[in-house]
């Protein structure tokens, strides 16, 4: 168990760290070092997140109103200060998701998505969050200039899986899916439009040969090859 | 933490199920746009490995020929641009 200290300096500090190692290094070390020092430093950390466990920490992430990375002057989000809780927590793998998977708060699904994006290996992040690609719930995302946006649970997952940056961190340079494709580690994707995705592929079809017609009559009076040179 | 206002945060709406049909299709049209780009990545890949191909394939004396007429356009445009300015 984590032991808390009202100043968590001590466990932020790189320099002969014996504990637990994700991604062969200390996990808070995952966030960067100036987002780190702001986090501490904030009254959210130091007064919400004092002593918490991994059930409490629900509560505060059930509280939270918008996902995000610093805002303002650079102050950072309860996101970020519970992101960094979570990766001094380190709960157990069945824990985060059930985090990720229970359905009631979805805040509390976004801080998981991305706890697990920072924390597991490249083939578990991607069998772990790309069922939530499916996922159209709204999150209100707080952007740098202190303003509000909106987004979407696939939206965040999909940032997540494809950016380098999100919620101003660096994330950690994750293998593109083709290449675990290729190793076999992983199977092709499956889009949860299924079927649907079927019949629009044919509809495309249909379009594609009904322009084909459409354009070879043109061509039969010397239009259509005109018009494309003068498109391109 | 909580000296913003609270007001504020509600300008952004963030309840679901207001409109699930809506809300569906913004989602079905964000996952096609995302099954395209996959699709777009495979074809990039695809080509690019069929240029290589090709290249290989070629002779020492086709291949420099090539290689001659894209430097060519290369100079080309840049006097191009030169004179622009």
């Amino acid at each position: 168990m984590t032991t808390h200290a009202a100043d968590a300096r001590r466990f932020f500090d790189s320099r002969g760290y014996t504990g637990l190692q994700i991604h062969n290094q200390n996990p808070v070390h995952l966030l960067e070092k100036p987002t780190r020092d702001r986090i501490i430093t904030s009254y959210y950390w130091q007064e919400q997140c004092f002593a918490i466990n991994e059930a409490t920490l629900c509560d505060r992430a059930a509280a939270l109103t918008f996902i995000g990375g610093t805002y303002g002057q650079q102050k950072p989000s309860p996101f970020l200060c519970l992101t960094m809780k979570l990766l001094q927590l380190m709960p157990g793998r069945d824990i985060v998701l059930e985090y990720l998977n229970q359905t009631e708060f979805k805040y509390l699904s976004a801080l998981a998505a991305f706890y697990v994006r920072l924390t597991f290996d490249s083939k578990d992040v991607f069998q772990t969050l790309e069922p939530l690609l499916a996922d159209y719930r709204k999150l209100r995302r707080r952007t740098r200039d202190g303003g509000y946006s909106l987004t979407y649970m696939d939206q965040f997952v999909d940032d997540l899986l494809t950016k380098d940056r999100v919620c101003g961190t660096s994330l950690w340079k994750l293998p593109q899916r083709t290449i675990l494709e290729d190793l076999g580690q992983l199977e092709t994707r499956e889009s949860p439009l299924g079927e649907e995705l079927d019949d629009i592929d044919n509809d495309d079809d249909d379009v594609v040969e009904t322009r084909r017609r459409g354009s070879s009559t043109p061509n039969a009076h010397g239009n259509g090859v005109d018009c494309s040179e003068s498109e391109g | 933490w909580d000296d913003d206002d609270l007001v504020e945060v509600k300008i952004v709406d963030d309840t679901d199920d207001l409109d699930p049909e809506t809300e569906r299709a913004a989602w079905k049209l964000r996952e096609l746009k995302r099954v395209k780009r996959e699709r777009e990545a495979i074809e990039t890949a695809e080509k690019e490995r069929e240029e290589l191909e090709r290249r290989r394939n070629l002779s020492r004396e086709e291949r420099e020929a090539e290689d001659k007429e894209f430097l060519e356009l290369q100079k080309e445009e840049r006097e191009g641009k030169g004179k622009m300015g």
